[in-house]
């Protein structure tokens, strides 16, 4: 379920998801097909497909059988070059309204992916959560890391794919598991999508995160049995949204929502903003114990 | 003051500050520091394990009681070296070349420290000859511990063990394995020595691991 303003990438067929992988192994394209379909019908604005090591062969007809039962466009989920140009090139965008398809993701190594755009427009998501210093990718510590690696990145897209606007891209600053989030990687990114929000130069643009990865690794449930994911996710999108965040890769079935300023997940996201290290990982430990 | 058998509690409920309190205390009154680690830490640490696989711990627990461990452990390991004994063995670990994904890395490395297991981690993207020299210098044998997040960089786990193959050093390393894509047939198809699906487990395999090496 998705709140006003949030577009929600479903994220169900990937390979890493343990029932996906499943069916993935046992060939159960029918499976995948009806998984397609639940996310369609529950709301998902695009449908990612990940088959992880697969062949290329076998991304371009998993492509062209979710396009014969869905409308919705497709994300192309793949690090890989080969799996993501068999997967662009058999897209068909007269199948899905016309929408480009996303390629997820294209990070500063992998800035070859911009060549395929030619074969197939794609709205790119950038991963700007790395940047490239002398030649060497590393992970970017600090809002102004991240701010200069989406500038960085967002170049080398319009230079490579002429005639693109910033409506064309979406900008992914990396969201961390809160339960390990022992190095301030909240707090980065909550402040890297403020420094890139305000920024005129990209203005009119998309901003994603992997929203499950936030809430990985913690329980499903509190102690006295409230849920513990949504609510967390839901405070998230709280403090995400007003700084840009318009679309998430993650589930239909999550109840997202706008919570009052007093639920305790909403205290305690806010507490672990004002927190660092792992007293982060102590209140987080507190909220669900 | 506090006995050094609340030094298990203190580790298994990751209270930092009070495991540093004991095992001062237990250092100033000439406790053994062998049986300090043996007796209480690497048990209470073990019980974090078995609370993690049976879901009644989470990874902050976990995290939080591995801080408690280090802790602990760095006021300990000088009297260690001092009395000659050896950590239960060394573990070289990184994520492989192209990757820049450390959680599971991070987490794995903590459990192994945990388990009283010295490690050296070699951080991110790190290329096969890292690898290599890191294993050339190690005195006796030593675990191998390779973690990758991407499907396009798991691949390069098998480019790390051919490369101790041609260096000569593949016997001196036992390899294990581990990532979101990884498995164990994985493992199996690229020659590892051992792979876990999750951190706990990956101090069982680093024991198994550990005892067969020559």
């Amino acid at each position: 379920m998705s709140l006003p303003g949030l577009t929600i990438i479903g994220e169900s067929i990937n390979d890493s998801v343990p029932s996906t992988k499943k069916l993935f192994d046992a060939g159960d394209i029918d499976g995948l097909l009806k998984l397609a379909q639940s996310q369609d019908e529950a709301g998902a604005g695009y449908l990612d497909v990940n088959v992880g090591p697969r062949p290329p062969e076998f991304m371009a007809e998993m492509v062209r059988k979710i396009q014969g039962v869905t409308a919705k466009p497709l994300s192309i989920d793949t690090p890989d070059y080969e799996i993501a140009k068999a997967g662009l090139t058999a897209y068909d965008p007269a199948r899905a309204g016309g929408k480009r398809p996303v390629l997820n993701s294209i990070s500063a190594l992998r800035a070859k992916m911009f060549e395929l755009f030619k074969l197939q427009p794609f709205m790119p998501i950038l991963l700007v959560s790395e940047n490239v210093v002398d030649g060497k990718s590393q992970p970017c510590r600090t809002a102004e890391e991240t701010h200069r690696a989406a500038q960085e990145l967002v170049k080398t897209f319009k230079d490579q794919c002429p005639g693109t606007t910033n409506a064309d891209y979406i900008i992914d600053p990396g969201i961390a598991p809160l339960g390990s989030d022992s190095e301030g990687n909240i707090h980065r990114l909550l402040a890297a999508m403020e420094l890139i929000h305000k920024d005129p130069a990209f203005a009119g643009c998309h901003a994603s995160v992997g929203l499950s990865n936030f809430t990985v690794m913690l329980p499903s449930k509190r102690a006295d049995g409230s849920p513990v994911k949504g609510p967390l996710e839901s405070a998230f999108l709280a403090k995400a949204m007003p700084l840009g965040l318009d679309m998430v890769i993650g589930s239909v079935k999550r109840k997202y929502e706008k919570l009052p300023a007093d639920h305790p997940a909403m205290v305690c996201i806010e507490d672990c903003l004002k927190l660092k290290g792992f007293d982060v990982l102590m209140r987080v430990r507190e909220f669900y114990a | 003051m506090s006995e050094p058998a609340e030094l298990y509690d203190a580790i298994l409920t990751g209270n930092a500050k009070k495991a540093e309190e004991i095992t001062k205390a237990a250092l100033e009154a000439k406790a053994d520091p062998s049986q300090l680690v043996q007796k209480y830490m690497i048990p209470a640490m073990d019980e974090v394990g078995r609370r993690f696989e049976c879901n009644e711990y989470f990874v902050p627990e976990l995290l939080i009681a591995a801080r408690a461990m280090k802790t602990a452990m760095e006021l300990i390991t000088p009297h260690l070296a001092a009395a000659g004994t050896e950590p239960t063995g060394r573990v070289i670990i990184g994520t492989v070349q192209g990757d820049l994904h450390d959680i599971g890395k991070n987490l794995v490395a903590s459990m192994l420290e945990g388990g009283g297991f010295q490690v050296v981690d070699l951080g991110v993207d790190v290329p096969a000859e890292k690898f290599v020299e890191a294993i050339k210098e190690e005195k006796k044998g030593a675990i191998l511990g390779l973690s990758a997040l991407l499907t396009t960089t798991m691949t390069m786990m098998k480019n790390v063990i051919s490369a101790l193959e041609q260096a000569g050093v593949r016997q001196k390393a036992k390899v294990m394995v581990g990532g979101a894509p990884i498995t164990q047939q994985y493992a199996d198809e690229i020659g590892a020595d051992g792979y876990s699906d999750n951190a706990s487990g990956a101090v069982a395999v680093a024991r198994k691991l550990i005892a067969s090496i020559d």
